[in-house]
């Protein structure tokens, strides 16, 4: 569990629009719903849902601290928290929470804590692979336009953009790529598809 | 050879696309350089001491003469006409421009070529043994294999940001010349008893700053099933390495740290999830990727005895003929034809594995009208006509002595392989090409260096370890020492079946002793070896001892000689 990482990752941008991209639908912004909580006021327990946000994202290892507590599994229920998963949380370690956790987390997220760390594309992979996972994975953190298609081929279906890359650009960077060699969470590589022919 | 379908293609160009906009973002300034750098190394273009640097993939080293003279145009035009084979079967441009480099890489794509995964930390361009699909020795031709893991590993999403670089060798001979123990992950291609192809992956080698030979992880693996296997494997890897610390974040430092036992049972229990998904390959991918592998239209010849070859020369060539036929040609599957190797490394050349944009143009030329077009390129830094009739070697010869690539050092100590070094490469401590041509300046004797056989000399100019020296027989590596240029030596170093990682024999040596102590180590040898013993054998006899003490011997007399100096 990632401790240690929770008080580096402080500062999590706070996000005006999310770039969408559903499996079999097409790229586009929505305005952003969800605070991104670093869990690093521990003390008074969840931040306080003020200026708009209604939706917050827990780090997953609060999660497993609290999610016992009645007041966190009534605001999940009612789909108010999702959680987040840290680049070095072993989410293979706590397969029992997880299981529980899908079937009440509305959204579920994996952060990049900089934009080279390609930890949490095996984690989106093992959330959709293994777990089956089927709604939406939001990658945070260090996320620039040049992750989004790798993103999105692994699992990710939202993208809460660091705030200085340019939406537009980003919104075209899915089309750049008509074929594939490997099979991925949206399509299988471009070789099957052909050989059928 | 491989051919490109409408797939390959579209993705090939799609890339070139992708990167001209970054490099449009780059140049604009919205992409910052620190984000840029990871994006452009993934498409082989460095920052070197002088200018960029482009890193062109030759996947498993096999080429056509087609894409010889485009990488030569593309020499002359955006370089300084000439381009650098690596130990890693690829071609280096040193010269290049920023802005020229989505322009080389659209005409590399209308040949077939890009510079996909060349660098960065990702899967990387993967090798193979230069002799695949020729060599008298091998048991299964891993080309096949070799095109489809480099689809599957081309542009692989999950696996863009690893915690460092991952290298494959894939290797289907019974000599290993692809150094697979020294790779993060080799794969020994076999046939069990039902003559189904299997492998053998070995995982945790390489060389660099801890050098490590590779593990038996896996046996026995259907070679359908390598696309699951290795997602498990590197899954293990991109979850696991350590990211903290660039100098153990190679796969080599997690299979030590967790033992290759527990490594392979990670990977053993991650693979269990995927080993039947369609992530697999398919008998119909293989059919279409085997077709480009089929022998080519090779003639019925009589195999000529070594004789019958010598006497195709006039009695004045057949000498040197003779030594050349030796050195630089191989035996081949199918009688009448051999292998040749044009070598890259002429005495005193600029650097080792350099060739020009008209040796380039003219080899392209030579392997249309002996080698059915095709070249290959290896990782000791030379090019292989690999399909050329026994009848024709002479012929070949000629031809190849006009272009300055007929030495017969093949396998010799001047046959050194060296990285770019200081001269050009911006994370180097120290110079290589210097020493290697120094050495070679020492070692122009060609009567002598036949008489020496076997002896690889391999320099890196920093603990990369590019120029392999840790697995020379000598190794030099550059080190830096208060801001001087040292170079540390190596002994015992083997590549092939026998793999060793040589031993430092003690304190390091100023570049203008180097050409002495190789002559001293030399030396010994020379005094101390069996009939027919190679250096490496006479080493293994004898030890280490020798060999340091003779090292040392001049530089002793050049300490006592400065304390002399001093005391005048």
């Amino acid at each position: 569990m990632s401790q240690a990482n929770l008080s580096n990752s402080t500062e999590i941008a706070a996000h005006d629009q999310i770039l969408h991209f559903p499996k079999g639908g097409k790229p586009n912004l929505a305005p952003n719903e969800w605070l991104i909580w670093n869990g690093s006021q521990d003390e008074g327990g969840l931040p306080d849902l003020e200026h708009g946000k209604q939706n917050v994202l827990v780090p997953f290892a609060w999660w497993a601290q609290h999610y016992q507590e009645s007041d966190i599994q009534s605001k999940t229920k009612a789909g108010h928290i999702g959680v987040w998963f840290a680049a070095d949380d072993d989410i293979l370690k706590h397969a029992e929470l997880i299981e529980e956790g899908k079937k009440i987390w509305p959204l579920v997220a994996a952060h990049f804590p900089i934009f080279r760390d390609g930890r949490s594309f095996s984690t989106a992979a093992l959330l959709r692979d293994r777990f089956q996972w089927t709604g939406e994975v939001r990658a945070i953190g260090d996320v620039l336009i040049d992750q989004l298609l790798q993103g999105a081929r692994v699992g990710f279906d939202s993208f809460a953009l660091r705030p200085d890359q340019k939406t537009d650009v980003a919104l075209k960077q899915f089309d750049l790529f008509s074929v594939t060699t490997q099979n991925s969470w949206r399509d299988k590589r471009a070789t099957l598809s052909k050989l059928s022919v | 050879m491989y051919k490109y379908d409408h797939i390959d293609q579209t993705l090939v160009d799609q890339r070139v696309a992708q990167f001209r906009d970054q490099v449009a973002r780059r140049l604009d300034g919205s992409l910052a350089e620190e984000e840029f750098r990871p994006l452009r190394l993934q498409n082989g273009l460095y920052h070197q001491r002088h200018a960029y640097m482009l890193r062109v993939a030759i996947p498993y080293g096999l080429f056509n003469s087609n894409q010889l003279r485009a990488m030569a145009l593309i020499a002359k035009k955006y370089d300084r006409g000439y381009g650098h084979f690596t130990t890693r079967q690829n071609i280096q441009y040193n010269w290049v421009t920023l802005e020229d480099t989505p322009d080389i890489l659209a005409e590399l794509a209308k040949v077939e070529m890009h510079a996909i995964q060349t660098s960065g930390n990702c899967i990387r361009n993967i090798t193979s043994d230069a002799f695949a699909g020729v060599a008298g020795d091998e048991y299964v031709d891993p080309r096949p294999i070799c095109e489809l893991l480099r689809q599957w590993s081309t542009l692989h999403p999950e696996f863009a940001h690893l915690p460092r670089k991952f290298k494959f060798a894939i290797n289907g001979a019974k000599e290993d010349r692809t150094i697979l123990l020294c790779h993060d992950v080799g794969i020994e291609l076999k046939k069990n008893t039902n003559g189904e192809l299997i492998a053998d992956i070995y995982a945790g080698g390489g060389m660099g700053r801890t050098p490590i030979l590779g593990s038996l992880i896996k046996t026995g693996l259907p070679w359908q099933l390598l696309p699951s296997y290795l997602t498990a494997l590197l899954r293990v890897y991109n979850r696991f390495g350590r990211r903290d610390n660039l100098y153990k974040a190679r796969i080599k430092i997690l299979v030590k740290a967790l033992s290759p036992e527990e490594f392979a049972r990670q990977v053993e229990g991650e693979w269990l999830f995927n080993k039947d998904s369609d992530v697999n390959f398919t008998q119909a991918e293989w059919d279409r990727v085997a077709k480009h592998f089929t022998k080519p239209a090779y003639l019925s010849l009589a195999k000529l005895s070594d004789q019958q070859v010598i006497n195709t020369a006039s009695e004045a060539e057949r000498a040197s003929f003779a030594r050349w036929l030796e050195r630089n040609v191989k035996p081949h599957q199918v009688p009448g034809y051999a292998s040749v190797i044009l070598s890259l490394k002429p005495h005193g050349s600029v650097a080792p594995g350099d060739a020009t944009t008209a040796q380039m143009l003219a080899i392209a030329d030579l392997a249309d009208q002996y080698s059915f077009g095709e070249l290959r390129a290896t990782h000791e830094q030379n090019l292989v006509l690999a399909d050329v009739e026994q009848s024709k070697l002479h012929e070949l010869w000629q031809e190849a002595k006009k272009q300055k690539v007929a030495l017969p050092n093949i396998g010799l100590l001047t046959d050194i392989i060296a990285c770019p070094g200081g001269d050009f490469c911006s994370l180097a401590n120290a110079k290589s090409l210097p020493i290697a041509k120094a050495i070679q300046e020492r070692f122009d004797d060609l009567d002598y260096l036949f008489d020496l056989g076997d002896i690889s000399l391999n320099i890196s100019g920093c603990i990369n370890s590019c120029g392999h020296h840790h697995v020379g027989n000598i190794g030099v590596l550059g080190v830096d020492k208060d801001g001087e240029e040292w170079y540390q030596i190596t002994l015992g170093g083997e590549q092939g079946n026998d793999a060793a990682i040589g031993k430092v024999i003690g304190p390091s040596f100023y570049a203008d002793e180097i050409p002495d102590v190789i002559t001293n180590v030399i030396n010994t040898y020379v005094n101390h070896r069996n009939e027919d013993e190679s250096f490496i054998d006479a080493y293994r006899r004898i030890g280490v001892a020798p060999f340091k003490e003779a090292a040392y011997k001049n530089a002793k007399k050049k300490e006592k000689a400065e304390i002399a100096g001093d005391a005048s």
